[in-house]
């Protein structure tokens, strides 16, 4: 029952596993889940586990529950209202609302409606002697359509499932897939008048009331498009929108390590201090210095437009680490000295460049494109040199990984020092591969 | 049975009803709910209020650089462990020189392990059913931290430390765990898995008026309006630390004690937006908004 849910969120790069439907399994017995809104919320807080993963989580919902694809920059209005499910739903709701709706009214009744939670309908249940009172602070709380007709609501119609026993409810659940699946029955039941919601038919959601479901759907309807809400392309060359998943992913330079060392000093004082009873103190090491050399090539118009994000992202760095991180330049490629502005008029030599602590991570950025006869032997001396001395260093190349073949001194250089492409999976990858040979030197 | 009901706010504390939610739906299900969020979104408030509202007892953990398990669930004093367990010989000793005071233990007998144990606020939470845990701002705890935690979070089991005692807690008595993030690391996805997971949205400004009025009940409605232009249109411009939920809070106290007309000129005037922008560079970034658009601190009345 269910089984392909897992499945089905994995391919949104969700984290989603047998553990999820055991969850939701609990949550049901527990009764939390009695509507379609109910699903929604109950998966979001199992599933969901970062802001980005909002956006993914409501479109792989959609596409699960209600059969709406939405399709990459498309707005949850748009998929709503060119999907089938929509199309079946309106088609009845019309008939019974009797009465002109425009679209924009039909997508919020909609969007309520999957939205509808029991917690709203709790607040209406209860709230139903706060209206009779006239209280006008309910009205903050719950916004209604100033409609005729919501004193003659039939709230007693809004049965929920808490008389179907899980099994008839899964088992509902299961068939509205299987028609889904098929199409047979075109459209969805999990709303609508026949099927699993019963609420379609002359329930209290009738007619443009809103009963509710207003956060789901707002959310909803938010996380479409926002990209605090959704991934950004994870592959694509570094830029102002994708810097803080870059600087994200550089955090990890910063090695974690639990290793635990007896703390001698600190073990005599606080023996002493008991008065003679010397119980071991463990200090647990932590090798938090983070010390980065950065080698940028600032020559030739193909570096141009990279070096603004690269300082960038090395300069929120700072701020955020505040630790060490010296900044050199070069171009095209590194010979006998790198320089230390980025006019390239002081210059250090390589001697002094390599006279820093072998504990420096060296990040190199450049496209490593140039002509053949650019990368002499006192060239390629100085690449070896600085990966040999400094075990750490990465080249980071902006240039896309699909051309790397068809240049010459990419596929030259690539085999002096590692090279990854210049993005935030890039550079994660970098990083770790930085840090996995920390672990063996 | 541990407090199921479904908790909306109280009168100090406005609960989005998302969040609220959230929590129900983390208490019902007898796992911890992960709160992540700007700064100043009422993060730990929420527990906080909960506790007081209902009346259930409160444990708090400040996560800090240097926490680890043994503070957050129980140490073993080694100190008064050896202090007693030589008292004997002491009075022994005291006797033979003829001296008739004598030294106690107090009420712990070196005999039984468990009166060495200093519980934490983990193993106090856990002994109580029915209360409410909170772990703050879990992100500045090392890495270990949240791994150590894995097992007590899925087991529901403590052992104490030397004594061996378990404590140990059913699914329904459960406290209400609660922990809060900043999001200045990543937590670790094994730890993530075990919560209910909620990231508080920031406050439309709808939303911050309520917010506000049940901070400072009798605010001039103006005077509020005139702030929140001012707050959201610095949020807007992109600064590198966005004012938060806090800082209005605070700046608004400040424009309570003067008179809502002289308040309304002088949030017009950007007076006191120290409370609101943090650092200098910040601060430059707005002295030359106003410098260069007129109309920002003008079009506001």
């Amino acid at each position: 029952m269910l089984s392909s849910l897992p499945e089905h969120f994995r391919s949104h790069s969700l984290k989603a596993d047998v553990r999820t439907l055991l969850l939701l399994r609990k949550a049901m017995q527990k009764g939390l889940v009695k509507t379609l809104g109910d699903i929604y919320n109950v998966l979001k807080g199992i599933i969901v586990k970062d802001p980005s993963d909002m956006g993914p989580f409501t479109k792989a919902y959609y596409a699960y529950f209600l059969h709406i694809p939405i399709k990459p920059g498309q707005t949850l209005e748009d998929a709503i209202l060119r999907s089938e499910t929509f199309q079946k739903w309106k088609t009845d709701y019309v008939e019974e609302a009797d009465r002109d709706i425009t679209d924009e009214e039909l997508v919020n009744t909609f969007l309520d409606k999957v939205h509808l939670t029991s917690y709203d309908i709790k607040e209406v249940v209860s709230g139903k002697e706060i209206w009779d009172k006239d209280n006008p602070d309910q009205e903050d709380t719950d916004p209604i359509n100033e409609d005729d007709d919501i004193p003659s609501r039939k709230l007693d119609k809004m049965a929920d499932y808490s008389e179907l026993s899980l099994e008839e409810l899964l088992e509902r659940m299961e068939k509205v897939r299987e028609q889904q699946k098929t199409r047979h029955g075109g459209g969805s039941h999990w709303i609508g008048t026949g099927g699993i919601s019963p609420y379609g038919h002359g329930g209290a959601a009738k007619n443009g009331i809103r009963v509710g479901g207003q956060g789901g759907g707002k959310m909803a309807r938010k996380v479409m498009g926002d990209k605090n809400y959704f991934p950004i392309d994870r592959d694509s060359t570094l830029n102002d929108n994708n810097i803080d998943a870059a600087l994200a992913s550089i955090k990890g330079v910063i090695e974690e390590s639990a290793t635990e060392k007896l703390d001698v000093p600190q073990t005599i004082k606080s023996g002493l201090k008991r008065g003679g009873l010397f119980i071991p103190e463990m200090s647990s090491e932590k090798n938090e210095e983070l010390k980065i050399i950065v080698l940028i090539d600032n020559g030739g118009y193909s570096m141009a437009p990279y070096v603004r994000s690269v300082q960038n992202l090395f300069r929120k760095m700072r701020t955020r680490f505040a630790h060490d991180l010296e900044v050199y330049y070069f171009h095209n490629t590194i010979y006998d000295r790198v320089y230390t502005d980025e006019r390239r008029t002081k210059a250090i030599s390589i001697e002094k460049l390599l006279s820093h602590s072998k504990d420096y991570r060296v990040f190199i950025m450049g496209d490593a494109a140039m002509a053949p006869y650019e990368i002499n032997s006192l060239s390629i001396e100085s690449l070896k040199a600085i990966p040999q001395k400094f075990k750490k260093c990465v080249w980071l190349n902006p240039e896309p990984i699909k051309y790397w073949p068809h240049t010459y001194t990419i596929q030259l250089i690539k085999q002096l020092i590692p090279m990854f492409p210049l993005t935030p999976a890039g550079i994660e990858r970098a990083v770790r591969s930085m840090n996995s040979k920390g672990t063996e030197g | 049975m541990a407090e199921t009901s479904h908790w909306t706010g109280s009168e100090k504390y406005l609960c989005d009803p998302a969040l609220a939610q959230a929590f129900h739906m983390a208490r019902t299900l007898g796992m911890p709910l992960l709160i992540e969020g700007e700064p100043g979104t009422g993060k730990t408030e929420l527990p906080i209020h909960y506790a007081k509202d209902r009346g259930l007892d409160l444990e708090v953990y400040p996560v800090g650089s240097k926490s680890n398990v043994e503070q957050f669930v129980a140490r073993f004093d080694h100190v008064k462990y050896l202090r007693d367990s030589q008292i004997e010989i002491l009075n022994a000793q005291r006797e033979e020189k003829g001296l008739d005071s004598k030294l106690t233990t107090g009420d712990r007998n070196p005999e039984s392990l468990n009166d060495y144990v200093v519980k934490g606020p983990a193993a106090v939470a856990y002994s109580k059913p029915n209360s409410v845990l909170l772990i703050d701002e879990i992100d500045k705890a090392p890495r270990e931290f949240p791994n150590d935690l894995l097992y007590a979070l899925s087991h529901r089991k403590f052992i104490m430390p030397e004594s061996g005692e378990v404590i140990e807690v059913s699914e329904e008595d459960m406290p209400a765990i609660v922990i809060t993030s900043n999001r200045e690391q990543e937590l670790p996805t094994a730890f993530k898995g075990r919560c209910i997971y909620h990231y508080i949205d920031f406050p439309d400004q709808e939303t911050m008026g309520k917010i506000i009025e049940k901070h400072h009940p009798n605010m001039d409605e103006k005077v509020v309006r005139v702030a929140l232009d001012v707050f959201y249109h610095l949020r807007r411009l992109g600064l590198e630390r966005a004012p938060t939920t806090r800082e209005i809070l605070n700046w608004l106290k400040y424009m309570s004690e003067i008179t809502p007309n002289e308040a309304v000129k002088k949030i017009a005037g950007l007076e006191g937006i120290g409370a609101l922008i943090k650092t200098q560079a910040d601060m430059e970034r707005v002295g030359r908004m106003i410098g260069a658009d007129e109309s920002f601190g003008t079009n506001l009345n």
